[in-house]
Formats: structure tokens, C-alpha cells, sequence
């Protein structure tokens, strides 16, 4: 399942989107806690949304209010993204 | 019926400064009371080719080196000057995270700004007609905004204080500096204050080109030469400061040292580019400052001119300190160091404020670089560093839009008991 974004490709969204570093290893123990608490606001969450949006060209339609922590928010990325995408 | 409160002082306990002659307070002064001119040919990637030759750039700022990443890239320039100039002022007043995390209400921002993040916004409109409107950053509705240094200061330093931004053109610097005292006399401990601006990107410039006023010579030594037969308009700037301003009791109680204190200012309007008219506006914002401050013109002993370089604009200047101080605007000490760096906009008074808390402590008014044969009846300070004892400056500020302010300050050793 190449297409499936991972911890890795979201920590370097959340760097480039937001300024915020966080190792994949940090985000692997964090993929229950909220993106608040490591410092992503919402504006921040709007930008890697927008990022993955241009990356495959496609609206990605998300509750983001279903996606406060980096598991749910790849949960439901990965299954918003279209299947071979 | 209520006893009336005593009235709490507005103190100034700390200043931060990033400017184009310096981006520590103490660089800053050594820079302008040495008279010392940093006015050069406009280097910034893609304005080399506009009819504006020469400003005050900020070349020697490293944003990453003060300002964490996850607030660079949320901020303009204006506001990454903003972030550093507050965290130079408030350790200068001694207020680490530590003392305000303990009351965070007590803390609150107001700052002013004049032209907002065009830096930022630019690369955003150029995402936006270049690529589309799905490449545009969410940060883009706030960073280009004029409130965004006030809010960025705040959550960065998590002050929960009132905080508000004056937008009210280049005198703004000034306003916004008022509206802290304010704050302090309705109750609120410490306000971090003034304003910081980065208009020095192209599509600022361009925006810029059509004022009348701005200078267009490309020789960096004679651009800027205000109440001067030579005036040609003036040179903008970036940078700026903020201060720290406190209720000066609780100051004292806490042990920082007042440096100054910020006890009269007036503002007035007299409509965009109508010069002679701001004579009656800033003689009317000198006489409601000194009003305010309890102060009889006789009491000042400086004045930090606007010096705008327009011959029409530094003649109602000059008329106005007549106008407002009697024979004793002849005889007292004018200057405008601003003529070393440019007017950052907002920025230009606060950092005019800065200079004038500066030159109090020091007993030296720093010299109006660039300027010699006045051709109005001040007594300019140029060439040279002016030795005086000073106890009270007034500052003067007005914008291109057309608002007048002055703010009268008081040396902070003046009432230390």
C-alpha cells in the first residue's frame, strides 16, 4: 500500500506546513495525543490538509473535528484517499 | 459616591530595539547619538529596478536565531521584528516567562502598524495568480494582517492581558504607546508596547511609489535632509521597537527601574498629504499633551521632530513647536536622528521615544545626521552629540494619512521617591 501516507510523510508536512520538528519516532509515541499538544493549531491542520490535497489532486473531504490526534487523522486520510491514487 | 483612585503612572522599565542601525538597544544608541547614518542603496532581492534608491534596511537580523520556527512561519517579517524587539524589551525590564506565567492577565500587548505582512502576502498572491487558489496558506489570513505582531506577542508569550492594535497611520507608533499608559491607568500591570514594520519588500515598495513625499534621490547622503533648503521628501525604513510599560508603583514594588514615564499625548487628523494644515493639528496634539502631562511648554527640554522632508510639511512643523511653545520653541533643542535610518512608519516614533528615553539618561541629544544650514527657525541639533540636561522630551509623529500625535515623557529619575 504505497500510497498511504505515514508517520514519516506526516511529520514532514508538519514541518513544512507548520515549523513544527517532531522525529517520526516522537509522532509514532504520540499517535494518541493531540496535535494541540505538539503545538499544531488548527490553521496548521488546514495547511497539511491543503498540501495532501495538491499532492494527489483530489479534495480530501475530512471531519477534522474526527481527527485531533495523528492516528485518527491517518486513519481517515487513508481511507479518504482514492483506492491506487 | 466613589473615592476618586489615585491615578497610576505610566512607566517605561524596559526597551527593545530592532533597527536599521542596530538590532540591540545598545547598538541602536551608540549608532544615533555618534550621528551615525546606516542610509544605503535599496538591496532587497527584486527592488532593484524600482525609482526607490535608498532606505534603512535592517541587514544584520537573524529572525531563526530569536524566533522559534513554528512562529516564523506563521509571521511576517514586521511581526518577527515585533516577537524579537518584545523579547529584547522585556528582559531589559526583568520579566521572564517565569514572572508573567505566574499572572498572565496582568500582561497585555498593543501594538500599531501602518502596512501589515506585504512580504508575506506577496509570496501568497503570487501562490495564488501563479498556481491557483488551492495553493494559498491557511497563514495568509492572519500574517499580512496589521493586528498579527499584537497577537503573535501575546500567545507566544502567553499573556492573557487586554491587548489591541492602533492602526492609525505612521503616528500610530505613538498611539499605541498612549493607549498602553491607558491600559496601566484602568488597572492593567504591565503592557508590551510600540510597533515594528518591514515595508521593504517589492510589493510594499510599489505600494509606497505613489506617495509624493517619498525621495526618490539615489545618493544615500542626500536623500533624506529635512528643514533643509534641500528637502526632497523622505526615506522609509524598517525595523522598529516595543517597551515595556508598567504602572510605576507596582514597578518599583517589584524592584525594575523606571526609566521613564509616559504622562501626556494627543492625537489629531488633518486629512492625507495636507501639510499646511497639520501645523494646526500638531500645535493642537503638543497643547493636549502637555495638557495632559501637567507641563508648561517652558518644561521642555527636547523635541524629537517628525522631520518629513517635504519643504511645505517641516514649515507647518516648524510653525506648529511655534505655535504651541511660545518663544521657548525657538530656543529649545529639536532633533531627528530618524535622518540616519529612515521612518520605519509606525515604528519611527517608538523608536523616537526610545532614542528620547535614551538621551535623558545619557545628558546627550543625539545629532539629525545629513542635515546642516536649517532653513527654519529651530535650533536643529546637528553635526555633533548635544550635551543637556533633560527631564522632559516631547515626541512628535505624523503620518502620510494624516494623523498628528505628540507624546510628552518625563526622565523616569525625575520622581523617584
Amino acid at each position: 500500500m504505497s500510497d498511504r501516507i505515514t508517520l514519516d510523510e506526516l511529520a514532514g508536512l508538519m514541518k513544512k506546513a507548520a515549523g513544527i520538528t517532531v522525529t517520526p519516532e516522537r509522532l509514532k509515541e504520540h499517535a494518541d495525543g493531540e496535535f494541540g499538544e505538539l503545538g499544531i493549531d488548527s490553521l496548521g491542520m488546514l495547511g497539511i490538509v491543503g498540501e495532501l490535497e495538491n499532492r494527489f489532486g483530489t479534495p480530501l473531504d475530512l471531519d477534522m473535528e474526527a481527527c485531533r490526534t495523528p492516528r485518527e487523522f491517518l486513519d481517515r486520510v487513508n481511507s479518504a484517499l482514492p483506492a491506487g491514487a | 459616591m466613589m473615592s476618586e483612585p489615585r491615578p497610576r503612572r505610566a512607566a517605561v522599565t524596559g526597551i527593545g530595539v530592532v533597527a536599521p542601525n542596530g538590532t540591540s538597544t545598545q547598538a541602536f544608541w551608540k549608532a544615533t547619538q555618534e550621528g551615525i547614518s546606516v542610509l544605503d542603496r535599496v538591496t532587497r532581492e527584486g527592488c532593484e529596478h524600482l525609482p526607490l534608491r535608498v532606505a534603512g534596511e535592517v541587514r544584520d537580523f537573524d529572525a531563526a536565531a530569536t524566533v522559534e520556527e513554528r512562529f516564523l512561519v506563521q509571521t511576517d517579517r514586521f511581526t518577527h521584528f515585533a516577537m524579537a524587539a518584545a523579547d529584547l524589551a522585556l528582559d531589559d525590564a526583568g520579566l521572564g516567562q517565569a514572572d508573567t506565567a505566574e499572572a498572565p492577565y496582568s500582561v497585555g500587548v498593543v501594538t500599531a502598524a501602518a502596512s501589515g505582512g506585504g512580504e508575506f502576502g506577496q509570496r501568497e498572491l503570487q501562490q495564488l495568480w501563479g498556481k491557483g487558489s488551492r495553493f494559498v496558506g491557511p497563514y495568509q489570513s492572519i500574517a499580512w494582517f496589521y493586528a498579527a505582531s499584537t497577537g503573535q506577542i501575546s500567545i507566544r508569550r502567553g499573556f492573557k492581558g487586554p491587548c489591541s492594535v492602533v492602526a492609525s497611520d505612521e503616528a500610530g507608533g505613538l498611539d499605541a504607546l498612549a493607549h498602553a499608559a491607558r491600559a496601566v491607568r484602568r488597572g492593567t500591570d504591565v503592557l508590551v508596547t510600540g510597533s515594528t514594520e518591514a515595508p521593504l519588500a517589492p510589493y510594499s515598495m510599489v505600494c509606497q511609489l505613489g506617495y509624493d513625499a517619498l525621495s526618490t534621490v539615489a545618493e544615500p547622503d542626500r536623500a533624506y535632509r529635512p528643514f533643509t533648503a534641500s528637502a526632497c521628501g523622505f526615506v522609509p525604513a524598517e525595523g522598529g521597537a516595543m517597551l515595556v510599560v508598567e504602572a510605576q508603583a507596582s514597578a518599583r514594588e517589584r524592584g525594575a527601574r523606571v526609566r521613564a514615564t509616559l504622562d501626556g499625548h494627543a492625537a489629531t487628523f488633518t486629512g492625507a498629504a495636507r501639510w499646511a494644515e497639520s501645523r494646526e493639528g500638531l500645535a493642537q496634539a503638543i497643547r493636549g499633551a502637555l495638557d495632559e502631562a501637567g507641563c508648561a511648554p517652558e518644561e521642555i527640554d527636547v523635541v524629537f521632530a517628525d522631520a518629513l522632508g517635504v519643504p511645505e510639511a517641516d514649515r507647518a512643523e516648524a510653525l506648529a513647536i511655534a505655535d504651541a511653545l511660545g518663544a521657548h520653541g525657538r530656543r529649545v533643542p529639536v532633533t531627528a536622528p530618524k535622518t540616519g535610518i529612515g521612518r520605519a512608519f509606525g515604528g519611527a516614533p517608538v523608536l523616537d521615544t526610545a532614542a528620547a528615553v535614551l538621551a535623558m539618561e545619557h545628558g546627550l541629544i543625539p545629532p539629525t545626521p545629513h542635515v546642516f544650514d536649517i532653513c527654519h527657525d529651530l535650533d536643529l541639533v546637528t553635526g555633533r552629540a548635544r550635551a543637556a540636561q533633560m527631564r522632559t522630551a516631547l515626541v512628535l509623529s505624523r503620518g502620510l494619512m494624516g494623523s498628528n500625535s505628540a507624546l510628552v515623557l518625563r526622565h523616569g529619575a525625575d520622581h523617584a521617591s
